[in-house]
């Protein structure tokens, strides 16, 4: 990654708009420490457009459910825009599969920690066309150990992709080096090795994690860790974190990091694994 | 004259009325047999007749025999001679060329009788008046085409008055273009007499007969062309065949004449250079060759990449760019290199470079070093100062002025956010942005808003969702709004606004552009002032059902940015992609403006120019309404490859340029036997008469040109009427009252 200049730094923190020009070594060196000051207690406000153009990890809510980890969108939001150059919204909406405004923005995170009554027809349409039209749902299991949200959600996916089975992601997968590079998915817990996705022209675009990413990511206003990481630890924590990244990353930018220009640098860093 | 066919008219046709006969009969025969205990002979007699007569009354309204006949008027009519002055009939053998044996007989023509009442024509590549005394004193053939079946076609048309009565054609049958069968003419009623030059002829004769190579080659890609040579007389010897670009040999192959003296080769090319290239083919002449010129033969290939290849650069992750380069990276046609900013040096990655899958912005290998080979360089929300691009900015610049297409995509980084007044890119974009320096806050507009389409410019091709301009209006109108926009002060140079704001203006209080189109040298630049037109796509689908508006308009853009020819505002074409010395050449163009409005009633010059520039032939003419204009050339008389240009009157750059070359022999002469069987074929369709030998073809009096008309047809059905019907049910009625008089049942 190219070093950049300080005053690029300085408009990240401070979030206003200044076209690039010369500095001063002094006022850089002032502005550089202030940032860096700021920069540790928060990401700072979005520049955008409009709302819309800021990425939403917008919470499916659906009957006979409740939010198991309702701080989770938020803070993973929150690290996105503090890990990446994405602009994230902090206070993450919410939405029903029928509801029309699922496609003001592209990505759902649906979660759940027990099974759920079948959906409605509308849902169900609504979650297909979502995704047949280039939406990106990330499928999070916040009780990986019970079977019970696992099998509501498979019967679901497939009413709404009778065509299209869940199947492992590989090891080599885009999600695993879309920014971070990872070697296998952990979340709360450590789980499974591998992610189960919905491939839909030539793409992942259903993701499903029974890890518990949520529990990982959950932390209150004062800024404690709702729950606690087992195995590994607060180490897993950030690993967990860093699969959230990657699997924004990887809704916004797909297949980039399998451009060729990117593989000679990240099997270099891989030790000759893509 | 009618002559008449018998039919009949009862369903199932002649099987059915002959089962028909033989029940009746049958029961005529039955009822006669009867009638041998009748005492009475006369009372016998009458019942047998009456029996007979209505049998066969009903047997004739069953049957319904018909007469049909075409009605034909026969008069004798006028006499065309059509003389063929194509350049096969140079083509000398035994120290007489073809045309020299046509005016042998042409002379004896004019000296007998009936001369007088000729209407004389010549033809190839066009039917034009002659005189049947001039033909007859020598002519020189030089039309680059023989069309005997169009130029008899020609004259039958214009024979309004139904005059005609036969034509005469005098040629070698080597005809170079179809036009019309015989069978279609022979509809005309109309004889065509035949008198076939050079039937007899021995040619010894090494040509090559037939080219085929793709209109379109790849750069640094092999192509192949296919090549037929036919060797006349030769013996079977192998024929060496060389390709050359320009007067370097390319490669050589050999190829060898199977029995009948063809042989077919391909030779691989593989083009290093994009644009238009001129191949020529070559084989050696013999001491004997009968027709030197089609030893050579040239083609024309434009040479293209075979993937558009694409640059795609994004400031940051976000669902515009994610829609863009899925579409991008769909389309197997698109060569896409993109590079997103995906962390800037504000961004606490919490981890060591080795655990990142970031690498460096390579700004010098892809603004220096490859720039040129993009057709299209996209800016996405892309902000260049933080990564020390000001440097790069003056390539970019001069990169579309030489031809590339660029476009600049909103967003918080773009134009004014970005930094881009004032800068080399500025002078490229075809709008105006606030000056370097403004505050956010007046650099963008927030709010959704649904943009207005320009109507001055409804026909331009980015706004073509749909062909029906109702539809069209109505698909722009059902897409989802867009989410704030870039603050544009004006439209800059040749800039036009396609999509405007509602609601906010530019500088001088028109409406303040969103997309704009503008061109720059030779280079085109697209500015789109917003970064949310992927809610074109999955927005509208979720609204509409249907999410397809999005691929189309940027499909439709990129092919506009790149001169798509299909999306070019001004084309022009000629008739044929090859020529021989001297040939007409008629051009179509087709002249609309940057707006894709017809430049109607504009003074422009088709002309025909070489490859240094120099014009070769040119004709001032004035466009139609439709934005149509045409002209026939003199076409150039030397082999090579040259353009057909249209360019404004008062303006040196072309609206529209299209290439063609020049042969020696062309077409016309790559197979020069003569074909008598076709001439036949022709006469003996139409009903006229054959000659394969000049000297024993009748004097022009002699010839038939009794003229054939068909007056329509005439049908006989004397039983479809209702009084037959009448006379049978009488008959019936007749027969059964005199049977039951005289006691009978």
């Amino acid at each position: 990654m190219r070093l950049l200049p300080f005053a690029a730094m300085r408009r990240k923190i401070s979030k206003r708009a200044a076209p690039y020009k010369e500095r001063t070594v002094a006022a850089t060196a002032v502005t550089l420490a202030a940032g860096l000051a700021l920069a540790a207690a928060a990401p700072g406000a979005a520049r955008a457009l409009g709302e819309t153009t800021l990425l939403d990890v917008r919470r499916v809510v659906y009957d006979g459910a409740h939010a198991p980890r309702p701080t989770a969108p938020r803070r993973i939001a929150w690290e996105v825009r503090k890990r990446t150059s994405i602009e994230t919204r902090l206070r993450p909406g919410e939405a029903r599969l029928d509801d029309p405004s699922i496609f003001e923005s592209p990505l759902l995170y649906w979660t759940g920690d027990r099974g759920f009554p079948p959906l409605s027809d509308a849902e169900v349409a609504g979650l297909r066309r979502f995704v047949e039209f280039g939406g990106f749902v990330l499928i999070d299991d916040a009780s990986p150990d019970g079977a019970g949200f696992d099998e509501s959600v498979r019967r679901e996916l497939g009413r709404a992709f009778p065509a299209a089975a869940l199947t492992r992601l590989a090891p080599t997968h885009t999600v695993f080096r879309s920014f971070y590079l990872l070697d296998r998915p952990v979340g709360r817990v450590l789980g499974p090795d591998h992610l189960l996705g919905i491939e839909r022209g030539g793409r992942a675009a259903v993701v499903y994690s029974r890890h518990d990413l949520g529990g990982a990511w959950a932390r209150d206003n004062l800024g404690t860790w709702e729950h606690t990481v087992t195995p590994g630890g607060e180490s897993q924590r950030e690993s967990a974190i860093r699969l959230g990244v990657n699997l924004v990353m990887y809704a916004l930018c797909l297949d980039y990091k399998d451009d060729q220009v990117h593989a000679p640098f990240i099997m270099r860093r891989r030790g000759g694994i893509p | 004259m009618v002559a008449l066919r018998f039919g009949v008219g009862v369903p199932g046709g002649t099987a059915v009325a002959v089962l028909l006969l033989v029940a009746f009969v049958g029961v005529v025969w039955l009822s006669l047999r009867e009638l041998r205990f009748e005492p009475n002979r006369r009372r016998s007699l009458v019942l047998g007749a009456l029996r007979i007569a209505t049998a066969a009354a009903a047997l004739l309204l069953a049957v319904q025999p018909t007469w049909t006949g075409d009605r034909i008027q026969r008069a004798e009519g006028d006499l065309a001679l059509l003389v063929d002055r194509s350049r096969s009939m140079s083509i000398a053998a035994e120290g007489t060329t073809r045309a020299g044996r046509a005016a042998r007989l042409l002379g004896r023509w004019r000296d007998g009788s009936g001369a007088d009442a000729v209407g004389t024509h010549a033809f190839g590549t066009s039917v034009r008046p002659a005189s049947l005394a001039e033909l007859a004193e020598g002519f020189d053939a030089a039309d680059d085409e023989t069309r005997i079946g169009a130029a008899v076609g020609e004259l039958l048309r214009a024979d309004v008055q139904g005059d005609l009565g036969a034509v005469v054609v005098l040629s070698d049958g080597a005809e170079s273009a179809r036009g019309p069968s015989a069978e279609e003419l022979a509809r005309h009623g109309v004889k065509v007499h035949a008198v076939a030059i050079g039937a007899d002829e021995e040619l010894c004769d090494d040509a090559i007969a037939e080219v085929q190579a793709d209109a379109v080659a790849f750069v640094r890609q092999q192509a192949r062309v296919r090549v037929v040579v036919r060797s006349l007389g030769g013996g079977g010897r192998p024929i060496p065949v060389s390709l050359r670009l320009g007067e370097q040999l390319v490669r050589e192959v050999v190829a060898e004449p199977d029995e009948h003296g063809e042989a077919a080769v391909e030779i691989p090319f593989v083009p290093d250079d994009l644009g238009r290239a001129v191949y020529r083919l070559s084989i050696p002449v013999a001491p004997e060759d009968a027709v030197p010129e089609n030893n050579d033969r040239a083609f024309l290939v434009r040479v293209t990449r075979d993937k558009l290849r694409v640059l795609l650069v994004a400031g940051r992750p976000s669902w515009d760019e994610r829609f863009l380069r899925a579409f991008l990276k769909r389309d197997p046609a698109i060569d896409l290199i993109s590079f997103f900013i995906l962390r800037t040096a504000a961004d606490l990655t919490m981890a060591s470079p080795d655990e990142l899958a970031l690498i460096p912005f390579p700004t010098d290998e892809l603004f220096s070093e490859h720039l040129g080979s993009f057709d299209l360089v996209l800016f996405q929300n892309f902000e260049y100062g933080p990564y020390q691009m000001g440097g790069y900015l003056p390539r970019i610049r001069d990169y579309v002025r030489r031809g590339g297409g660029f476009a600049m995509i909103g967003g918080d980084l773009g134009f004014a956010s970005g930094g881009y007044a004032e800068t080399p890119l500025a002078q490229i974009l075809p709008v105006e942005m606030p000056p370097t320096g403004t505050p956010e806050t007046r650099a963008v507009v927030p709010g959704s808003f649904t943009p207005r389409l320009a109507s001055e410019m409804a026909r331009h091709p980015l706004l073509e969702l749909l062909p029906d301009p109702a539809a069209n209006a109505q698909a722009w109108a059902s897409l989802a709004p867009l989410e704030g926009a870039n603050v544009i002060t004006g439209l800059r140079g040749d800039g036009r606004a396609l999509l405007s704001h509602p609601t906010e203006r530019a500088t001088d209080g028109s409406p303040m552009p969103v997309l704009a189109v503008g061109t720059e040298g030779r280079g085109r630049a697209l500015a789109l002032a917003t970064d949310t037109s992927w809610r074109w796509g999955i927005t509208t689908g979720g609204r509409t059902g249907d999410p397809s508006a999005y691929e189309r308009f940027w499909d439709r853009a990129l092919r506009w940015l790149t001169r798509d020819p299909s999306l070019e505002p001004a084309r022009i074409t000629t008739d044929r992609e090859r020529y021989g010395p001297g040939a007409r050449v008629r051009v179509e163009a087709l002249l609309r403006d940057e707006r894709y409005e017809p430049l109607a009633d504009r003074a422009v010059r088709i002309a025909l120019v070489d490859d240094t520039g120099q014009e070769i032939a040119s004709s001032d003419v004035r466009v139609d309404g439709q934005g149509g204009a045409h002209a026939v050339l003199d076409g150039p008389g030397h082999p090579g490859g040259y353009r057909a240009v249209a360019r404004a009157l008062d303006a040196d750059e072309p609206l529209a340029e299209e290439g063609f070359v020049v042969e020696a022999g062309g077409d016309e002469l790559a197979d020069p036997r003569p074909r008598p069987e076709l001439l036949r074929r022709l006469a003996e369709a139409t009903g006229g008469t054959f000659h394969d030998d000049p000297d024993e073809a009748p004097a022009l009096a002699d010839f038939d040109s009794t003229r054939t008309r068909s007056l329509g047809t005439t049908r006989i059905a004397p039983f479809a009427s209702w009084w037959a019907f009448l006379i049978v049910v009488a008959l019936f009625a007749a027969e059964w009252m005199v049977r039951r008089t005289w006691g009978r049942r």
